[in-house]
């Protein structure tokens, strides 16, 4: 916008100039009327090139801060990222802690005496259940559960053996359930009475945990296994 | 604050047109033939004074608009480095000496 003037003005002062030379018309008032306005419009335009040159370090320093600024704002967002995830990982241990806490106070309020537990866990064992006994060796006629032969050495097996004299050799629980044992025999057993107890212990701890069957009738009372790994154990009720 | 020259600018003193107008006065005083190529040398410098304003940075706000930018970089930037000096060395749970 300064250069068109001062273009103007010197392209006016050269023209007047050629002019008053080539007409030999002096005219002294103009021409200095238009020199002294060239020289206003040179210092106005130096000057304007000074703050143009001032503003250009200025624009260079400005430059510099906006990096500086995004930087910034890269870091910004970093640690706002690691912020979140470390929310989300608190978040989640707190929640943890909590249900942890809740399974802790309900074992508290549920909780069993350790020595129950284990002698319950002891007599289980105790009966070579859970784990064969440490003598055993294949070919041992012993098992976890009650032989053939521990059955028929029992009540059940002595029952069979009266009921084979008229009945065909079937096994008490048949001929019962069939309804063909006399009744003379069929109450005379503790399970028949209604004081049915599992005989899962060896006979000194036989009367420490009384349990009844699910689903328990007089008409299978024949048919439930009594649990006992020793042949003594249902012998013993006999005696 | 080492700022690396994009263009090597005159100096604002450089700008001034006087002297050129003065040698062509002084050719047409003398009626030298230079007078032609003097006038073409204040053509050229009038046109690379164009050129040159054209591609200075920065002249596209007054002053004072830019003053008030840089201001305002300055304050943003200053915010932002409190704001991430705080919260790198802030400390909420308070760490139990075991």
């Amino acid at each position: 916008e300064m250069l068109d003037p001062i273009y103007s003005c010197n392209k006016e002062l050269i023209e007047m100039l050629a002019l008053s030379r080539s007409q030999k018309l002096p005219q002294p008032g103009e021409e200095s009327q238009i020199l002294e306005l060239l020289v206003q419009r040179d210092g106005e335009f130096q000057e304007l090139m000074r703050i143009a040159h001032e503003q250009g370090k200025v624009h260079q320093e400005m430059q510099l801060l906006e990096k500086e600024a995004e930087k910034r704002d890269t870091d910004i967002q970093q640690l706002q990222k690691q912020l979140k995830e470390a929310e989300h990982i608190l978040a989640t241990a707190v929640y943890q802690a909590k249900e942890k806490l809740k399974s802790i106070e309900k074992a508290r309020k549920g909780s069993v005496s350790s020595e129950e537990v284990i002698k319950y866990a002891h007599r289980i064992s105790a009966s070579n259940a859970v784990c064969a006994p440490l003598n055993w060796v294949p070919g041992d006629p012993r098992r976890p559960y009650p032989t053939d032969l521990e059955m028929r050495s029992g009540r059940l097996g002595q029952m069979s053996n009266l009921s084979t004299n008229g009945v065909n050799g079937h096994l008490p629980g048949d001929a019962l359930a069939a309804g063909r044992l006399p009744e003379v025999l069929t109450p005379q057993y503790p399970w028949q009475s209604g004081e049915m107890s599992l005989n899962m212990l060896p006979p000194n701890h036989s009367n420490d945990f009384m349990l009844e069957p699910p689903g328990h009738n007089k008409e299978n009372e024949d048919d439930v296994e009594v649990m006992s790994t020793d042949s003594s154990s249902s012998s013993s009720d006999s005696d | 604050m080492a700022a690396s020259p994009l263009k090597e600018e005159p100096a604002p003193e450089d700008c001034s047109l006087l002297p050129l107008v003065y040698d062509i006065i002084k050719c047409m005083d003398k009626d030298s033939p230079d007078v032609h190529q003097e006038l073409n040398k204040l053509k050229t410098k009038i046109q690379e004074a164009r050129e040159q304003i054209v591609t200075m940075p920065g002249i596209g706000l007054s002053p004072e608009q830019q003053k008030q930018q840089f201001e305002n970089l300055k304050e943003q930037v200053r915010t932002k480095n409190e704001l991430l000096q705080k919260y790198k060395s802030l400390c909420i749970f308070d760490i139990p000496k075991s």
